[in-house]
């Protein structure tokens, strides 16, 4: 039966296109290519979409010379699942942030590894986004609202536009697996490192929860960084490769967020490990995890971040 | 490798294997040219990879399986399932174009992952561990994929035969 199985998938394969006509039309995209778009090439990454439904609304309200445009009326909070994805769309940084009408956003990050639905979170979103957002539901007992996912490759390019972003690390990193190769200390990371940086998880002690620190410290950071000067060319970035559900009015959402945004952010603590198809994945009590949310989307404390590993 | 010599040398056969896990060849197109738009941008990191294909191919292959893609797969294997119903079930059994056929139609009806994994094996030659780290998942799900994969084309194969015997 193996020869026929064979033979089979090769007359499948004959089926193909030929290889001139996808040559041609490559050929053809990449001259329409703006240059603006050369994604920095770099990363099987990490961090987070996060960052972009922080900076858009802070963009937006820093680039609104005229105050003259009203807020949309009746802002009430809105809960937002913030996705980073690596080259394969697995959700490798989840952060569930609530945006108060008040303007102050609580961030709670969600360990890539926890397991839901018979499976790790990070694996669900490639399955389809609504299996992520229903686990997203039955884990913290908040509905998600609406979820936007960035690419992480695209944090180097967004480092670079506020031209760096500070942040200190307790000891130095250095790990080839994410190309990271930092000092201790205070410092600005942008480009290549920037993603490094949010992408290491190797040789640090905890893996990815000190990943986790690390995507927030950043994140806190870089909200920071922005300026009426820079805002427009940080909100067009990151407008181009954002993905959201189609019925997220990004723009309009923004507007609801006047005044400055104050972020505050913690982790979802998790349980033990245990063996899946998919290897270690985290425990977390239905019970705890839906207090701890609560409790953080109602106040949390605001994002204190010394040096993280 | 640079990136205009990696789509010289490869293109031609990625197409290949796309339109073998997919079993259509307008999707396998669409797939392998985002894809290498996408992998063009970050060429200096895939380029410098031991095994630029490699990851490419697991590039296309996430493409396909993911959900983007679901509705069209779905589509691809209802229409394969109906065509297949018109191959001759009594067709002389020497009639090798006929049996490779119903053959080609039983696959395309797999399940997605499972038929990435049968052609990787059976098209590719690749190994257990090549096949395991292009889908994400551990060795032992990769043979218990293509097991799945062959146990079903199996069944069909013996009901094939014995509809045949009682028509001889």
């Amino acid at each position: 039966m193996n020869d026929l199985i064979r033979s089979a998938i090769a007359a499948e394969a004959d089926q193909r296109v030929d290889s001139r006509t996808v040559m041609a039309e490559l050929h053809k995209r990449k001259k329409a290519r703006k240059p603006f778009g050369l994604i920095v090439g770099v990363a099987t990454l990490t961090v987070a979409a996060a960052a972009a439904a922080v900076i858009i609304p802070t963009a937006v309200r820093k680039t609104d010379a005229s105050p003259a445009i009203a807020p949309a009326p009746a802002a009430t909070g809105q809960n937002v699942l913030l996705l980073g994805l690596d080259d394969f769309n697995h959700a490798d940084a989840i952060v569930f942030a609530h945006f108060g009408e008040d303007g102050t956003v609580s961030a709670v990050s969600l360990p890539r590894d926890v397991a839901a639905r018979g499976e790790k979170l990070n694996g669900l979103f490639l399955e389809n986004p609504w299996s992520l957002t229903g686990a997203v539901e039955e884990l913290t007992g908040q509905k998600v609202d609406h979820y936007a996912a960035v690419k992480m490759s695209e944090f180097g390019r967004i480092s670079q536009a506020v031209g760096g972003v500070e942040v200190c690390l307790s000891a130095p990193a250095k790990d080839k697996f994410s190309g990271t190769d930092l000092p201790a200390g205070k410092q600005t990371v942008q480009g290549d490192q920037a993603i490094a940086f949010l992408r290491q998880r190797h040789g640090l002690e905890n893996g990815d929860l000190d990943r986790v620190k690390r995507q927030q410290a950043f994140l806190t950071s870089l909200a920071s960084k922005i300026t009426k000067e820079n805002a427009p060319r940080l909100a067009q970035e990151i407008s181009k490769s954002i993905q959201v559900d189609p019925s997220f009015d990004v723009l309009e959402f923004a507007k609801r967020f006047q005044g400055p945004v104050t972020i505050k952010s913690a982790t979802l603590p998790v349980g033990e490990a245990k063996a899946t198809s998919n290897g270690q994945a985290f425990i977390v009590d239905p019970k705890d995890a839906k207090e701890f949310v609560g409790k953080q989307f109602e106040g949390g404390q605001p994002a204190q971040f010394g040096c993280v590993r | 490798m640079g990136f205009d010599q990696f789509v010289a040398e490869r293109l031609d056969r990625l197409l290949a294997y796309a339109t073998a896990i997919t079993c259509d060849k307008h999707l396998a197109q669409d797939i392998v040219q985002n894809v290498l738009m996408r992998a063009q941008g970050k060429w200096e990191r895939i380029g410098a990879m031991d095994a630029p294909y490699l990851y490419v191919k697991r590039m296309v292959t996430n493409d396909y399986l993911s959900w983007r893609h679901r509705r069209a797969a779905r589509e691809i294997a209802v229409e394969r399932s109906e065509l297949a119903k018109h191959v001759p079930s009594a067709a002389d059994p020497a009639d090798a174009h006929a049996e490779r056929e119903a053959m080609r139609a039983r696959i395309a009806v797999l399940p997605r992952k499972q038929r990435a994994a049968l052609v990787m094996r059976f098209y590719e030659d690749c190994s257990d561990a090549e096949i395991a780290s292009v889908l994400g998942c551990a060795e032992s799900t990769v043979r218990s994929q293509l097991s799945r994969a062959l146990q079903t084309l199996r069944a069909h194969e013996i009901a094939r035969s014995a509809t045949m015997g009682v028509h001889s």
